[in-house]
């Protein structure tokens, strides 16, 4: 599904990922560990096209795809979804017309056809009830005043919503309470099938208490320096990143 | 160039030429109440001209500069408008052309009175207020618009109503200025829910120069909506006095959506206790100069206004946004706020934003603010990131910038037809330098 070959990514001019190389097949769900700085946020905005976000060497394929050339609504057409770290409020934008417009916007893209209103209402109430999340937060502008919890579920919304094929997270365990947590990784263990590949971003093991990894990697100063199994990861709980990042 | 033969101002210009010549043939002519304003409005213009940069309050907007030529008073459009021009259809109560009143449909509880045709006859309430605010020391071209008055209308509003303002200036074969005057009277308790429309085309470059006084008697409600979009040549000056009574309510909603430049004058008298005002802006365009310049007057206790001033600004257009707020001695409990915002979607746009606070009286409330800036890039990757391509995801955040400027201000229909129009201009400018 995702096959990145020797990235190499500056921003302004300042490398900040030095050479990754990661596959994440079709039905499983990779993570990738990493202390700040590490390049983790790096990586997931290339992954998502974002400008400024300089690809200097080695290539990102998708789908046999690729991807570096492409917008990031491309991208998105294309089935990449990417969940923020820190979702953006828009005021004035109402989360539902917000919802229609993207799901639109995509299906429009791939040359299928429009949603009217009423089935986009009935499609985001449907997902809306699995991930607890009342209707007057969607008739209220997109994250606008949403506390952080709410944020990340309106994130699952949409990644439920648009059912894409390879699903980024990044950090979306970052400020989140445990109940918040255990609903969010539900939402995520919904959507794991194998046709679905997921790439977890994370810094702590916690969230991968709920959301148990095919693959761990461990991406320090910029490069991936270590990969295993979902055991990797309570390893590094352990005895933290120093340990593992000297011991490779 | 020619224009800066206009910008030495010992030497009469030709609004003042206009006058010397014509006066004697002027509507109302020999009308001595008339002719003592108009010779009072033709001497407060003389004293700046045609304004430049060195008068303060056009410091940003340099009018006698944009002139290409002298302008010839326009003449009453004799044609047949509607076949000449398919722009031309028009439905509403009230059309002026180039400044003369061309058609009436009549409206129940409104008194009409076509100053082109102003005589011995003219009724009071017209006599009572025609002109009186026309002669602020910043405001020449608002002078100018009564001492050269050749057209325009008187309205009361007995009873509550809608009405609809059309003004459009066809193509001219060659440079024209109009002078044209509106009165408004609500009586006292009434309401009307006013729309004014802008609209011109042509290649030759055209000055329409609007007075409007607005009279609202004590518990008169008035919401307006102006709709100002004119050909890419049009210069444009609106010199609007409203006078508030006592709990009078006046809320606008402003739109500027193109000109060469546009100036819209607004001196808003809170003239007695409990009245309010709001004025809310909304500036779209890509090329031109759209200037809106404001002056609160809190003249008495208790006054309320909120000012809510919004541009967009792409390619090499301006807007100019100025404020003053005057809490006048003894005006207690006065309430004022005022907010400037421009979004600059090209390295060329620009934004100028003035407030200024004028404050003489103790235990008030008095707050403004100021923000200029571009499009946010976290939210545009945010929405692209989505789906959604570059030039809507622009679209919409555009329109959240606008929203809370014209949500509650319009009624449904004339809500969308704003929206229409935002969406034009928008679509222009994506397609342009957005």
């Amino acid at each position: 599904m995702l096959e990145i070959d020797d990235l190499h990514v500056a921003v302004d001019g300042k490398e900040i990922l030095k050479g990754i190389t990661l596959s994440v097949p079709a039905g499983e769900v990779h993570a990738v560990m990493g202390p700040n700085g590490s390049g983790k946020s790096t990586l997931s905005y290339t992954l998502a096209g974002r400008e400024g976000y300089e690809v200097t060497s080695g290539r990102i394929f998708y789908q046999g795809e690729d991807l570096t050339t492409l917008l990031p609504e491309q991208r998105a057409a294309k089935g990449m979804f990417l969940a923020l770290q820190y979702p953006v409020e828009i005021p004035g934008v109402v989360t539902l017309t917000f919802l229609k417009t993207a799901l639109n916007a995509q299906r429009r893209a791939r040359g299928e056809s429009e949603l009217d209103a009423m089935r986009v209402l009935r499609l985001v109430r449907e997902k809306a009830t699995a991930l607890k999340i009342p209707e007057d937060m969607l008739k209220r502008p997109l994250n606008a005043g949403f506390s952080g919890g709410e944020k990340k579920r309106m994130e699952m919304l949409q990644m439920a919503l648009f059912e894409p094929k390879l699903a980024i997270l990044d950090e979306t365990d970052s400020g989140l309470d445990i109940d918040a947590l255990k609903l969010v990784a539900e939402g995520v263990n919904a959507l794991r099938e194998p046709e679905r590949a997921m790439l977890v971003i994370t810094h702590y093991q916690r969230l991968l208490s709920y959301i148990v990894p095919d693959r761990v990697h461990v991406l320090a100063a910029g490069r991936i320096v270590k990969s295993g199994g979902a055991d990797l990861a309570l390893e590094l709980e352990k005895s933290g990143y120093e340990g593992v990042v000297e011991a490779a | 160039m020619t224009a800066l033969a206009f910008r030495r101002d010992s030497k009469p210009d030709f609004v003042q030429e206009d006058f010397a010549r014509h006066r004697g043939s002027l509507p109302g002519a020999g009308l001595a109440w008339l002719d003592t304003r108009r010779r009072a409005a033709m001497d407060a213009f003389a004293a700046t001209g045609i304004p430049t940069r060195r008068v303060e309050a056009w410091k940003y907007t340099d009018l006698a500069n944009a002139l290409e030529s002298e302008l010839e008073p326009a003449t009453p459009f004799s044609g047949d408008l509607d076949e000449e021009n398919a722009f031309a259809a028009s439905d509403a109560h009230l059309l002026l052309v180039n400044g003369f009143l061309h058609r009436t449909r009549p409206v129940d509880g409104l008194d009409i009175v076509d100053l082109g045709a102003l005589d011995a006859d003219a009724p009071d309430w017209v006599k009572e207020s025609l002109g009186l605010m026309a002669a602020g020391r910043d405001s020449p071209l608002g002078a100018a618009s009564l001492a050269l008055m050749r057209g325009g209308v008187a309205v009361r509003v007995r009873e509550h109503a809608t009405l609809h303002v059309d003004f459009l200036t066809p193509p001219h074969d060659r440079g024209a200025v109009s002078h044209c005057r509106v009165l408004l009277v609500l009586e006292e308790g009434v309401r009307l829910s006013l729309l004014e429309t802008h609209r011109g085309e042509g290649v030759h470059q055209t000055l329409a120069n609007i007075g409007m006084e607005l009279v609202l008697k004590p518990g008169a409600r008035l919401e307006h909506v102006r709709l100002q979009a004119e050909a890419s040549k049009a210069l444009h000056v609106t010199s609007l006095g409203a006078r508030l009574e006592r709990e009078a309510e006046y809320r606008a909603l402003y739109a500027a959506l193109g000109a060469q430049l546009s100036r819209l004058d607004v001196n808003v008298q809170l003239a007695a206790p409990g009245a309010h005002a709001t004025l809310h802006n909304v500036a779209v365009l890509n090329a031109g100069i759209a200037d809106v310049t404001t002056v609160m007057d809190h003249a008495t206790p208790h006054g309320t206004s909120r000012q809510l001033f919004k541009s967009v600004v792409g390619g090499r257009g301006r807007s100019v946004n100025q404020g003053r707020v005057v809490v006048r001695e003894g005006a207690v409990k006065s309430d004022s706020h005022q907010l400037f915002k421009a979004l600059l979607l090209s390295p060329r746009a620009e934004a100028d934003a003035k407030p200024e606070l004028e404050i003489f009286a103790d235990d008030v409330v008095c707050g403004h603010g100021t923000a200029i800036g571009s499009l946010d890039e976290d939210a545009l990757f945010y929405l692209r990131s989505r789906g959604i391509a570059e030039n809507e995801a622009k679209g919409l955040l555009i329109r959240a910038f606008l929203e809370d400027a014209i949500e509650g201000l319009a009624n449904e229909a004339v809500h969308e037809a704003l929206w229409q129009r935002i969406d034009a201009s928008l679509t222009s400018l994506e397609a342009g330098q957005l």
